[in-house]
C-alpha cells in the first residue's frame, strides 16, 4: 500500500502533462504556416492532377436508391424488436407470438422489394 | 455530492483529483484514447506489412518504430492548413473533428474494469449504436462540404453503405439484449459470469463482427474511403491535422468496437486467475484489435452492389435466424 494521495498526485501530474501537450498543439496549430495569398491552383479542388471540371457535387447512379427507402422502413423495425427483446422474459408466448407475426409479415414485402431492387429495368 | 473547499486553488485541486475526472482525463478517457490511436495506427502499418512480408516503420525509436505515429503527429501538425476554393468551410472543418468526438464518445460507455468506466448508462448498448449510427452522416457531411468530386462520391457510398450493415449490425447486438435482458453493459458482462456470450450467439458474434468492420470503414468495406479507386475518398481533400483527425477517427473506432465486441460476447473485465479485470479486458480488447487488421491483409474490397446485396439477403436472414435461435434457447424447445 502506497502512502496515501501519491496516486492521485501522479494522475494529476499526468492530467498537467497532458494539458500543457494540448497546449503545445495548440500553439503549434497558431504559429503553422499560413499562406496570407494562396494561389487559386493552391486552393483548386483534387483530381488526380488534372483541371477540376463542372460541379464538385457529382449525380450518382441512382440503382441503390430502393435500398435506401428499404432502409427507411426496416430500421424502425429493428427498434420496435429492441422493445420486444428487452422484456422478452415478462412478456411470454402472449407478447412473443405477435412480434413474430409482425416481422414474418414484414419479410414479405422485403423479399418483394429486394426482388424489384435488382431488376436493372426499375433503376 | 462531495463537500468543494471554498477557496478556488483548493477547489480546483478537489475537482481534477475527483476520481470522474480523473478518469475523464487519464483513463479510459481522453489522454488513453490518444495514446492508443497512435499505437494502434502503427500497430496497422506494422501487422499489415509482415502479412504482406515487408517491415513496416522501423526507424522511428528502437522498439519497432513504435513512436512513428508520434512523428506522423507532429509532422501533420506543422503542415499547411489549405482548405479548398468552394468548399463550405464550417462543415468541412466540423465533420472530422466531430467525428474524433464521437469515437472518443463511445469509450465513455465501454466497462474496462468495474471501477474504470466513466459512465454507466442504463440503455449503454443503443447508445453506442445510435452515436455509431451518426459517423457516415459526418462521412457524407464531409464529401458534401469539400465540393470536389472523390470526397463526394466517398460521401455517398458511406450513405448507401449505412443501409447495408446497419439493420444486421442491431439485430446482431438484439440476441445478446434478449440473453441479457438489459441494455446496460456492466450487467450484460455480470450476466456473462455463467458463461460467454461468444458460445450460445456464435452466429450473432460473426455477424457483428463483419457489420462492425462495415462500419468502420476497414478493408474489406472501406468504399468510402477505396484509395486505389477514389483516392481516400472523402478525405481526399483534408489537409495536415484534418487528416488526422479524419484518420484518427477510424481507430478510435477500431478500438471502441474492439471493446464493445469483448463486452458483449467475450465476457468483458470477467477473467480467471489472480490476474485485474482490467488486464482482461484489455487483453481481449487487443486480441480483437488484432483480428480487425488481420482481416485488412487478408482480403480484397467488395463492390458496392455486393455489400448491399449480401447485406440485405444474407447478413439480414441470417441475424433474424439468430434471434429465432436465440429466443428458443431462452424459452426452450416447443414439445409437440
Amino acid at each position: 500500500m502506497v502512502a496515501e494521495g501519491i496516486p492521485e498526485l501522479v494522475y494529476y501530474l499526468g492530467f498537467v502533462l497532458v494539458n500543457t501537450l494540448a497546449l503545445v498543439l495548440i500553439l503549434i496549430l497558431l504559429v503553422s504556416p499560413r499562406d496570407r495569398k494562396p494561389t487559386p491552383e493552391k486552393r483548386a479542388p483534387f483530381e488526380s492532377g488534372q483541371i477540376a471540371v463542372g460541379r464538385g457535387r457529382t449525380r450518382f447512379i441512382i440503382q441503390y436508391y430502393p435500398y435506401l427507402l428499404m432502409f427507411v422502413v426496416y430500421d424502425v423495425v429493428a427498434m420496435f424488436l429492441f422493445a420486444w427483446a428487452l422484456n422478452l422474459r415478462a412478456l411470454g408466448a402472449a407478447g412473443t407470438v405477435p412480434v413474430f407475426i409482425f416481422v414474418t409479415v414484414l419479410l414479405v414485402p422485403l423479399g418483394y422489394a429486394l426482388h424489384l431492387a435488382n431488376r436493372p429495368e426499375n433503376w | 455530492m462531495v463537500d468543494l473547499p471554498p477557496d478556488p486553488i483548493s477547489m480546483t485541486i478537489a475537482i481534477m483529483t475527483s476520481p470522474l475526472f480523473l478518469k475523464i482525463a487519464i483513463f479510459p478517457g481522453l489522454t488513453s484514447i490518444g495514446i492508443i490511436a497512435a499505437v494502434l495506427t502503427w500497430l496497422d502499418r506494422k501487422i499489415t506489412a509482415r502479412v504482406q512480408l515487408r517491415i513496416g516503420p522501423q526507424y522511428v525509436s528502437p522498439l519497432g518504430g513504435i513512436l512513428q505515429s508520434f512523428a506522423d503527429l507532429i509532422k501533420l501538425a506543422f503542415k499547411e492548413l489549405i482548405i479548398p476554393e468552394k468548399a463550405d468551410r464550417f462543415f468541412f472543418v466540423l465533420a472530422p473533428v466531430f467525428g474524433l468526438v464521437l469515437g472518443a464518445g463511445l469509450i465513455g460507455l465501454i466497462p474496462f474494469s468495474p471501477e474504470s468506466l466513466i459512465s454507466n448508462v442504463e440503455v449503454g448498448l443503443p447508445v453506442f449504436l445510435a452515436f455509431v449510427t451518426l459517423s457516415p452522416t459526418l462521412v457524407l457531411l464531409a464529401g458534401w462540404s469539400a465540393n470536389s468530386k472523390y470526397p463526394f462520391i466517398g460521401g455517398l457510398r458511406s450513405l448507401f453503405q449505412q443501409t447495408g450493415y446497419e439493420i444486421p449490425l442491431w439485430l446482431s447486438s438484439l440476441g445478446v439484449v434478449m440473453m441479457a435482458g438489459t441494455f446496460n453493459l456492466t450487467k450484460i458482462i455480470q450476466a456473462q459470469s455463467t458463461g460467454w456470450f461468444i458460445i450460445p450467439q456464435l452466429l450473432g458474434a460473426i455477424i457483428f463482427l463483419v457489420t462492425s468492420v462495415a462500419e468502420q470503414e476497414r478493408i474489406p468495406f472501406d468504399l468510402p474511403e477505396a484509395e486505389p479507386e477514389i483516392i481516400m475518398g472523402w478525405q481526399a481533400e483534408y489537409p495536415g491535422f484534418l487528416f488526422l483527425a479524419a484518420q484518427g477517427a477510424g481507430f478510435v473506432k477500431l478500438y471502441a468496437f474492439s471493446a464493445l465486441f469483448t463486452t458483449i460476447y467475450l465476457g468483458g473485465y470477467l477473467g480467471p486467475g489472480p490476474l485485474p479485470p482490467l488486464f482482461w479486458s484489455l487483453f481481449k480488447t487487443t486480441i480483437m484489435v488484432v483480428l480487425v487488421i488481420l482481416l485488412r491483409g487478408a482480403f480484397g474490397r467488395v463492390r458496392l452492389d455486393q455489400l448491399l446485396r449480401y447485406g440485405w439477403t444474407l447478413l439480414l436472414g441470417l441475424a433474424i435466424v439468430n434471434i429465432g435461435i436465440t429466443y428458443f434457447l431462452i424459452v426452450g424447445f416447443p414439445t409437440i
